[in-house]
């Protein structure tokens, strides 16, 4: 009886510690992938890079990931497309990193002044366009950004602490007088637009709540209209209702790679074939 | 009492079925059988279930049968751009694949221009010239153009817009002249120059001189290769079968795997955790007591973001601790262990909470009796107290596992979103929805649903078994006892059996059950 007790706690120990060993021993590759086998006599065949990229590039970046892996074998860890903001956060936190690219000057400041990133390796890769998006046959008409002040129905806005497109659109709406704030933070909405704004985490969020239908319209970069379905170009907002839209791209300063993230910005902004893709998803290069 | 036997009398059949066995060697199986089941998961190769990305449905392809032509290889370039290409200055340009023979560029009025290579024309069987050919092609870019348009204005929302379709490879438009088939550096491109370019300028010098942006003079170029339509392969019906099976190849299950680890190992803590913390708060003074019990119990009134911004703040390279631990190895922020740790912080109060709920509940007197026997505390607890709480331990084990499994704020705040590696299925789900992925987000969704069913039946089934068991606490007694004759013991059993009590019946009978059979084992 005993024994057989025994036998079967025995069991289950070793089940347990089996299963512990094998949670361990599967994948416990943490995400600082970006410093992985730098150490290793093939370092250069075995090069991960860990890329942090502005949401808006979500779609268009895979492709040249992949494109830059066939040419060259260097792999990339799961590249993480937040808002610039929270990019910068999640360096400052100690994430892991190679490559950082944002979608404004003001983030990519605040990486260089945190030195995050090697200020000598920054460079404007891209810029882009501000436009109003509408939902796809929704019907809104705007003609101006003061008829923002007129739409019926929400107006999602990207949160400007985290979202460069917030922070433009904040700009573009203090240029007509909806916004407290001319640098597009840290302002107020107009009374005629407070109730109706909504604050997006991430400028793909804005777009896909348009597209969802939960909001009437939104501000959010022309690339991000070819990246998500349902939503189409109502109003471009003009260039000077805000500060110019550019996609700084630098080298992450604790990146054990550098070299190689270096030349995959180089490869971004110079092989043809990368320049196609970034055609077809609506990035223009700076 | 009536009802008890009713109820019994009910559950009767299941349970000749499943013999009745003691609590803890149902505790063992149950570990055993969810041990093996959780190897099995995780012994299949996480890689094999990484998503395949196979070719998408050719949608880039159309031909018209009765024209006799068709088009292929259809690209859309949303954008161009106006560095030179090795050294080279284009002015504006857009790519064009080598073997691109049709152009369609969209001037900034809306109108289109068609450019056809003259050696296509011949060899796909197409007249410029001829009405029903230029509107059969017309048809054909326009379906092409939406499909591959990424969401972006499109051809046929306009059917007013001119069309103009030429042989030749350069054409003039306003203040600019779009050129195609422009070869530079070994490669094709479709160019924007100015219209007036003076020999040996420079076209972005020349349109700097001029103040026109190249950039403005086209809205979007779309290219493609025009064949006769017996060379276009025919667009594949996807029937529903396919669709799924594609949606299912491509499905990345890792969220699961991630999800599967890192709770089993969490839980794995949190269950000795958890049971030690009890066991151990119990024994303390009442003022201690009621300050662990706090420490203890926090992490579950806290919002999720709050325990992971604090963890954050204590792992993360923003404070003096989390510095001083990044110096000293311990760099857990954005990994792996770090979702552990987060669901160890989430699930831990639930499994303390339940295990200590249980422990209150036990006979006091019961324990002191173990103790006037010269028990051990720490006999007490394994022999004692784990046995007779054990249904609530399961069931705190249980609902510790789903939170775990469920938990979302804490996780994404200090290990992040890494496909593969801290993407949980919550994670999985918002970002998949936000990236527009609503098909996959539902899959999810499904998944976690069916897990809490799951989870849910497992605690029903089980606190009704380990409720019969109560019940017919007396019977598993006699039958210890039959047990306990077979092996000569009869005669401590019937000094027991004179003890029985009224209202703390089954505790008492728990106890009897144990105290004999450890008799019977020493």
């Amino acid at each position: 009886m005993y024994a057989r007790l025994l036998t079967r706690r025995a069991a289950a120990v070793a089940c347990s510690l089996a299963l512990v060993a094998g949670i361990a021993g599967c994948s416990p590759e943490p995400a600082a992938t970006g410093s992985a086998d730098a150490a290793g006599s093939d370092a250069a065949e075995a090069v991960e890079l860990q890329i942090f990229a502005a949401n808006s590039l979500e779609k268009a970046m895979p492709e040249v990931e992949a494109l830059y892996t066939e040419q060259t074998g260097v792999t990339f860890a799961d590249t993480q497309y937040k808002g610039s903001g929270d990019l910068v956060e999640q360096m400052r936190g100690g994430a892991p990193v190679d490559v950082l690219i944002t979608a404004s000057s003001g983030t990519m400041d605040d990486a260089v002044e945190g030195e995050l990133v090697d200020d000598a390796t920054r460079q404007d890769m891209f810029v882009n366009d501000l436009v109003i998006v509408r939902g796809e046959g929704s019907g809104v008409e705007v003609g101006s950004l003061e008829d923002v002040a007129s739409v019926d129905g929400n107006i999602a806005i990207g949160e400007p602490g985290a979202v460069p497109a917030g922070k433009y659109a904040n700009q573009s709406l203090a240029s007509v007088g909806l916004y407290s704030n001319e640098e597009g933070e840290d302002g107020e909405y107009a009374d005629s637009i407070a109730d109706k704004v909504v604050q997006a985490d991430k400028v793909g969020t804005a777009a896909q709540y348009v597209s969802t239908g939960d909001c009437a319209i939104g501000f959010v970069y022309t690339s991000d209209v070819y990246r998500y379905d349902g939503i189409e170009v109502a109003y471009t907002c003009p260039d000077d209702s805000h500060k110019p839209i550019v996609y700084p791209g630098a080298v992450a300063s604790s990146s054990e790679n550098a070299e190689a993230a270096a030349d995959f910005l180089e490869f971004c902004m110079t092989d043809e074939d990368a320049l196609a893709i970034w055609a077809e998803y609506g990035f223009e290069l700076a | 009492m009536t009802s008890c036997c009713a109820h019994t009398t009910y559950r009767t059949g299941a349970s000749d079925i499943m013999p009745e066995a003691p609590c803890r060697h149902r505790a063992v199986q149950l570990l055993v059988a969810l041990a093996v089941a959780l190897l099995v998961l995780l012994g299949c190769p996480g890689r094999a279930w990484a998503a395949d990305k196979s070719e998408q449905a050719e949608n880039n392809a159309a031909a018209n049968e009765e024209a006799g032509f068709g088009l292929t290889d259809f690209t859309r370039y949303n954008v161009g751009n106006g560095r030179p290409v090795k050294d080279v200055d284009l002015g504006y340009r857009y790519p064009l694949a080598d073997d691109a023979n049709l152009v369609a560029a969209v001037t900034a009025d809306g109108s289109v221009l068609v450019f056809v290579d003259n050696k296509a024309c011949d060899v796909a069987g197409f007249a410029a010239d001829a009405e029903s050919d230029a509107q059969a092609l017309r048809e054909l870019v326009e379906k092409l153009d939406e499909n591959v348009s990424k969401g972006g204005e499109v051809l046929a929302d306009n059917p007013g817009r001119g069309w103009t379709v030429t042989t030749a490879t350069e054409t003039s438009c306003g203040a600019y002249r779009v050129r195609v088939g422009v070869e530079a550096g070994g490669r094709r491109y479709v160019s924007v120059v100015p219209s007036e370019l003076a020999e040996g300028s420079l076209p972005s010098d020349a349109a700097d001189e001029q103040g026109v942006d190249l950039a403005d003079a086209l809205l979007w170029v779309d290219t493609a290769r025009l064949v006769s339509a017996a060379d276009v392969a025919p667009a594949a019906e996807v029937s529903p079968g396919e669709r799924a099976a594609s949606f299912f190849s491509e499905l990345d299950l890792r969220p699961l795997m991630v999800s599967l680890k890192t709770s089993a190992l969490a839980l794995a803590v949190t269950f000795v955790l958890g049971l030690l913390a009890a066991w151990k708060t119990m024994g303390t003074s009442s003022r201690l007591k009621g300050l662990l019990d706090s420490v203890f119990t926090i992490p579950m009134v806290l919002p999720p973001t709050v325990c992971g911004f604090l963890l954050l703040l204590l792992f993360g390279q923003a404070t003096p601790v989390g510095q001083w631990l990044i110096a000293h190895g311990v760099s857990l922020v954005f990994t792996w262990p770090a979702a552990v740790l987060s669901a160890i912080v989430v699930s831990f109060p639930l499994m303390y909470r339940t295990a200590l709920g249980a422990f209150e509940g036990l006979d006091a007197q019961m324990l002191d009796a173990a103790r006037t026997l010269g028990w051990s505390e720490r006999r007490i607890f394994a022999r004692l107290m784990l046995p007779l709480a054990w249904p609530s331990i399961a069931a705190g084990t249980v609902l510790a596992f789903a939170r775990a499994m469920g938990e979302f704020g804490c996780t994404l705040f200090f290990a992040g979103n890494y496909a593969g590696v801290t993407q949980t299925i919550p994670i999985a789900i918002y970002f998949e929805w936000m990236s527009g992925n609503t098909d996959v987000a539902l899959f999810w969704v499904v998944v976690v649903i069916l897990l809490s069913f799951l989870v849910i039946l497992f605690i029903n089934v089980y606190t009704a078994r380990s409720q019969r068991y109560r019940e017919r606490g007396g019977a598993g007694v006699a039958r210890r006892e039959r047990k306990g004759a077979r092996a000569g013991a009869e005669e401590a059993a019937d000094g027991l059996e004179e003890q029985g009590g009224d209202a703390l019946r089954i505790d008492r009978e728990g106890l009897r059950a144990l105290l004999l059979g450890d008799e019977e084992e020493a």
